[in-house]
């Protein structure tokens, strides 16, 4: 007969035994799903950046501002290796994301299923922005350029707050679609908006009188400078 | 070698019958019009009495092509063709589509190939100052067999065409080897086979817009190995319509389909060597004093708005040294103010490989140009006011030869 110390050694080495071997396999799983999604993903984004490279897309960013909006905001990366980082960690994601559910834990189980649900909006949302971003730098820079043809002193304050207003429009979109605090989101746009406006109208009916000046002054003296005997072409 | 774009792709069939009661013609004369009501019989007027008394003895023709979205033109021209004494038949059709000089022009071109000329003149239903003599003065070489493209040249003061003596001439010439003085005259005249090959060799959805179909005139002309002369026709007068465009729009349309056609002409510039001087007929266009008064300040002023505001756009359109090269110009006051014509060559030729290389929209490149251009203008007028009227060739040839300094190395950073 067995004193008892031995048999609640042996019990409980044999059940924590059992258990771990209940698990290892899943352990060994997370392990392998990390170890293969990590070189996918890594084959994935050599392969995504010598595609860009083959269709030129450093220079079409280029040329559709991409690339100067990137380094405005401190990316100073071109836009092909980017992609092949995004395409690197979306897939690591995806692996981490199965990985979570081979573990089988309580605490996990539904979590892929929300994250699942929740995918398209991300999406949705992140290309909103993209638009967004896009759409604000190229009408910055249209605005920039036709008020310094113009002959606007406050040309650059101009592009900034044109930016800022698609930019903060894009946002609103984006948060909109991801139905964060929807309704809270719609209002603060609206009394940003409205109050952007206002105080616009108010600085430049009041505080900017001369700027006003300016802006009328430069276009009747272009006028006046078709008049001056100077033809281009 | 292509079909060549027909009348028919452009015109409805009412057009295409009016066309053809002119019947075979050996002078045609297409007047290009873009919502030109205003000026557009003046210009018609000139053309018949220009066909009536020396071309008496050959059948003529005129055709004024409208391509915009009005029909003012087309009335006010069937009207005084109503009210006026016999002479050259005229006819008027409208081109449908986008409102565009060069639709105007590619439409004019499809009815010359239709009726088959000897000599076909183009001009600009805005060119108010085309006389009778000037007509004939331009037709005359063709008909004669001296040359198979006519091209005109003007007398004028110094601040008249700046943006064809600082960039649009120079540029041709360091590119394409010919000192041709315009590249954007307002009228020109083509032999029936010129006109043949320019249409086999134009797409039918052509992408030249603007002035794009006017340049490719003169420099497929100089690039073909046309026999290419140059008639003096006075001061030139153009009456630019309904709403005269801005300096910026001016520029994207003409010095855009300028870098443009260099993709299409990569091989003619890249072979091309030194310039030589297109022959004149007739007497030499001469050089004007000022009279106007021209604000050289507001144009230095907008140069060095151009440098503090636009930096960030002009950085990804020129070169490191380009760019420093313009920082102490804006330090210079108005009435010290150089924009040396080297530097100039090199902002255009940064500019013309920025296009090239699509680094920003072109549309925004082109009109990021504007301030250096007036800097560049008011630097050339500073210039040319220093001296005598005399002083202005000298002036234009040493811009003519900073441009062709600055042509070497193009190619290898044309990729």
């Amino acid at each position: 007969m067995r004193d008892p110390w031995s048999d609640v050694l042996v019990t409980s080495f044999r059940e924590v035994m059992d258990r771990l071997s209940h698990a290892a396999p899943r352990l060994l799983a997370v392990l392998t799903l990390i170890a293969v999604g990590w070189a996918v993903a890594a084959v994935a984004r050599r392969l995504v950046v010598r595609i860009c490279r083959v269709l030129n897309a450093d220079a079409r960013s280029a040329r559709w501002g991409l690339t100067a909006g990137l380094a405005r905001s401190g990316i100073q990366q071109p836009p092909s290796l980017l992609v092949g980082r995004l395409t690197f960690w979306t897939i690591l994601f995806v692996t981490l994301l199965m990985a979570i559910e081979a573990l089988e834990m309580p605490a996990t189980s539904g979590l892929v299923a929300v994250v699942v649900r929740f995918l398209p909006n991300l999406v949705i949302a992140g290309l909103v922005w993209m638009v967004g971003w896009l759409l604000a730098n190229f009408m910055a820079q249209a605005v920039l350029i036709a008020a310094v043809n113009a002959q606007v002193a406050l040309a650059p304050l101009i592009a900034g707050a044109v930016r800022w207003l698609v930019l903060v429009f894009a946002g609103a979109a984006a948060l909109t679609q991801l139905g964060i605090a929807r309704e809270m989101v719609l209002l603060t746009f609206g009394i940003a908006f409205a109050g952007t406006v206002l105080a616009l109208a108010l600085a430049f009916g009041l505080g900017g009188k001369d700027l006003a000046r300016e802006i009328l002054e430069s276009r009747i003296r272009k006028r006046d400078g078709d008049d001056d005997h100077l033809t281009h072409v | 070698m292509t079909e060549p774009i027909g009348a028919a792709h452009l015109l409805n069939d009412g057009d295409l019958h009016t066309v053809d009661s002119l019947g075979p013609v050996e002078v045609l004369v297409g007047v290009c019009a873009l919502n030109q009501a205003r000026s557009a019989v003046r210009v018609v007027e000139a053309a018949a009495a220009g066909l009536a008394a020396p071309l008496a003895d050959r059948k003529c023709g005129i055709v004024v092509v409208e391509a915009g979205f009005r029909d003012e033109t087309v009335d006010a021209v069937t009207r005084w063709v109503a009210s006026r004494v016999p002479g050259p038949p005229v006819c008027c059709v409208r081109i449908a589509g986008p409102p565009s000089r060069s639709r105007a022009i590619i439409g004019a071109l499809t009815v010359a190939h239709r009726l088959g000329p000897a000599v076909c003149a183009l001009v600009d239903a805005g060119l108010v100052s085309l006389t009778p003599e000037g007509l004939g003065r331009l037709v005359q070489p063709i008909l004669a067999g001296e040359a198979d493209c006519v091209s005109p040249a003007y007398t004028h003061t110094a601040a008249e065409g700046t943006l064809t003596t600082n960039l649009l001439a120079p540029m041709c010439r360091a590119l394409y080897g010919r000192r041709i003085q315009q590249l954007l005259g307002g009228c020109a005249a083509l032999s029936g086979q010129v006109v043949t090959r320019l249409l086999e060799t134009e797409a039918r959805d052509s992408d030249l817009t603007g002035h794009g179909l006017e340049i490719r005139l003169a420099i497929d002309a100089i690039t073909s190995g046309n026999r290419i002369v140059e008639v003096h026709q006075g001061r030139k007068a153009l009456d630019a319509g309904l709403a005269p465009p801005d300096l910026a729009t001016t520029i994207a349309h003409t010095v855009g389909p300028f870098f443009h056609l260099m993709d299409r002409y990569r091989a003619a510039w890249s072979e091309s060597g030194a310039s030589t001087s297109v022959p004149r007929i007739g007497d030499p266009p001469t050089i004007l004093p000022e009279t106007g008064e021209v604000h050289l300040d507001r144009m230095v002023r907008a140069f060095k708005l151009g440098l503090k505001d636009l930096l960030p756009v002009w950085e990804q359109a020129l070169q490191e040294e380009t760019l420093a090269s313009l920082y102490p110009l804006g330090l210079l006051f108005p009435d010290e103010f150089i924009f040396p014509a080297e530097h100039w060559a090199r902002v255009a030729f940064d500019f013309a490989v920025a296009y090239h290389e699509q680094r920003l929209p072109r549309d925004h490149l082109l009109r990021a140009l504007t301030p250096l251009y007036l800097g560049r203008v008011a630097a050339f007028l500073r210039e040319t006011q220093a001296g005598t009227s005399a002083r202005f060739p000298a002036v234009l040839e040493g811009v003519g030869r900073a441009f062709e300094v600055e042509k070497a190395g193009l190619a290898a950073r044309w990729r």
